[in-house]
């Protein structure tokens, strides 16, 4: 019974997507869409497997995504430690806040021309912005989660005697993950943006490339295949902080109902 | 420390003219107050006359403006009135916290012992968010007991449970005290479950001593009991006089 409803949900929540696609896919076979506006769902994975099949697609696959790994580690590594200074000591607190609070409402993405001067079309300038932009998110969530965490769980911890790195690994850290977890999702849905902007404005390889490439010989298939691509790392990007929520959070029952 | 004084005699813990000020203001004027060994002695007193300042002082947690705390160098564990579990540790880990280092594997058999001692032997590997209100607080004092205590402050442990689960609290905590025969400190808005558990019953008003009955009532004692009931109005007419 109960299969059998959920066999039927699973229907319903199709019925829309599928309908769209095959509406879209007459459209395209009448006529009535012409392929330099948008080409057919079965020509964009004609495009897909042709694209895979030479290797151009994982070529720019990977390069797109050690891009995005690099300057999230980069940027996000840093945000982080800034984000513990700022969060654990005063001291900290009072020589960085300030400063990053007023930088962050400057959008990265204004920088481009400034990077651009600086670094050249070469990968430092990807890879700078994209750092650029996951280390706020980061950096303000860590420093917002290791500031909120329970005051009377650390006066417990000292009360028992907890000290330095243990009351940091046993009560801080933990205290403090949700919020930074809040914070790598923000980040890597700017990591997935800013790549987007930086690969299609100045590179030559990547999927934005891709994409920006097809458009000099009108391949419509191949751009909307670039842009199927983002939107699927974007949502793996998405499952993986999931993940990681289900499993460093799973403690924390707002989190571990998914399973 | 020293074992040549007679036990009987010996007090567990001994305050004598204690003082504390928050700045100008005096919270805790000359109390004294003589806790034997193996004591309970419950302390009422209205909100703000500082019977929280007194606990944390005679554990220690804060310094004295005068006078002074001897607690014989035993042990002090306080339990508050919120559990403060950490959410992200098992109930095990949560009790293995009060041994106050970092734990063993030859810990694991003292952790499950003190579960059982409060009734949640089978419970160990809970996350704390899956408990009631109850069970989290008898972690909580799992957590205090772990380390045997000489000496166990509690400030209204019991505050924040329902009247039901609060008597079952009550004679657990009477259970592990007789058993493990640590000295009790408990402090506590219910003037019945002061009576019910102390030895003794210290009423504060303005930060002294107002009142200092004993409750010669053996135990286990019954709820309902005329001589505890007598106790009780006592201490209230007290309380209201002022
Ligand atoms: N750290 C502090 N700094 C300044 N004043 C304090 C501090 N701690 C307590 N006080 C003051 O001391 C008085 C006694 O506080 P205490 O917490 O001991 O009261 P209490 O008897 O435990 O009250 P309650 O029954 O409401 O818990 C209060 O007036 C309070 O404002
Ligand atoms: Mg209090």
């Amino acid at each position: 019974m109960t299969r059998f409803r959920g066999l039927g949900d699973a229907v319903l929540t199709a019925l829309v997507p599928l309908g769209l696609l095959a509406g879209w896919q007459v459209a395209s076979m009448t006529g009535a869409l012409p392929a330099r506006i948008l080409p057919a769902p079965t020509a964009v994975f004609d495009a897909a497997l042709e694209l895979s099949a030479s290797g151009a697609l994982w070529e720019n696959l990977a390069v797109s995504a050690a891009r995005a790994m690099t300057g999230l580690v980069i940027g996000g590594g840093i945000g982080f430690v800034l984000g513990l200074v700022s969060g654990l000591s005063r001291l900290g607190e009072r020589l960085l806040d300030p400063t990053l609070q007023m930088v962050r409402n400057v959008p990265h993405l204004a920088l481009i021309p400034l990077v651009i001067i600086w670094f050249g079309v070469e990968e430092e300038a990807r890879i700078f912005l994209v750092a650029l932009g996951v280390f706020f998110p980061i950096y303000l969530n860590t420093h917002h989660g290791v500031r909120t965490v329970d005051p009377q769980l650390i006066e417990m911890a000292r009360i028992y005697g907890m000290r330095g790195l243990r009351l940091f690994s046993r009560v801080i850290l933990p205290g403090a993950l949700p919020s930074i977890l809040v914070g790598l999702r923000f980040a890597l849905g700017v990591m997935w943006l800013t790549l987007i902007v930086a690969e299609t404005i100045a590179a030559s390889s990547g999927i934005g490339h891709m994409a920006m490439a097809a458009r000099e010989f009108m391949r419509t298939d191949v751009i909307m295949l670039s842009i199927l691509i983002y939107a699927a790392l974007g949502k793996l990007a998405d499952s993986a902080t999931r993940f990681l929520e289900r499993r460093w959070l799973s403690w924390n029952a707002a989190y571990a109902g998914g399973r | 420390m020293d074992g040549a004084g007679s036990e009987a005699a010996s007090s567990a813990v001994e305050v004598t003219g204690l003082s504390k000020a928050f700045g100008a203001r005096n919270v805790l004027h000359d109390i004294n107050l003589a806790i034997p060994k193996g004591g309970f002695v419950s302390i009422v007193g209205r909100s703000g006359c500082g019977k929280s300042t007194l606990l944390r002082l005679l554990v220690g947690l804060d310094a004295p403006s005068s006078g002074r705390v001897d607690a014989g160098g035993a042990q002090a564990r306080l339990v508050f009135q919120e559990p403060r579990l950490l959410p992200w540790a098992s109930v095990g880990a949560n009790v293995a916290v009060g041994l106050g280092r970092a734990p063993t594997a030859s810990d694991a058999a003292v952790v499950q012992e003190t579960l059982s001692l409060v009734g949640l032997a089978d419970r160990a590997k809970a996350w704390p968010s899956t408990l009631s209100g109850g069970q989290r607080q008898r972690v909580a004092l799992a957590r205090a007991l772990v380390s045997h205590p000489g000496f166990l402050a509690l400030d209204e442990p019991f505050g924040a449970l329902d009247a039901l689960t609060r008597l079952d609290m009550q004679s657990l905590l009477e259970t592990v005290w007789r058993r493990q025969g640590f000295t009790a400190v408990l402090v506590t808005h219910d003037v019945a479950e002061a009576v019910a558990l102390g030895d003794r019953v210290v009423l504060i008003d303005d930060g002294r001593i107002a009142l200092d009955v004993p409750v010669a009532v053996e135990r286990p004692r019954m709820h309902g009991d005329p001589r505890l009931a007598a106790i009780e109005a006592q201490v209230l007419q007290r309380l209201f006089q002022a």
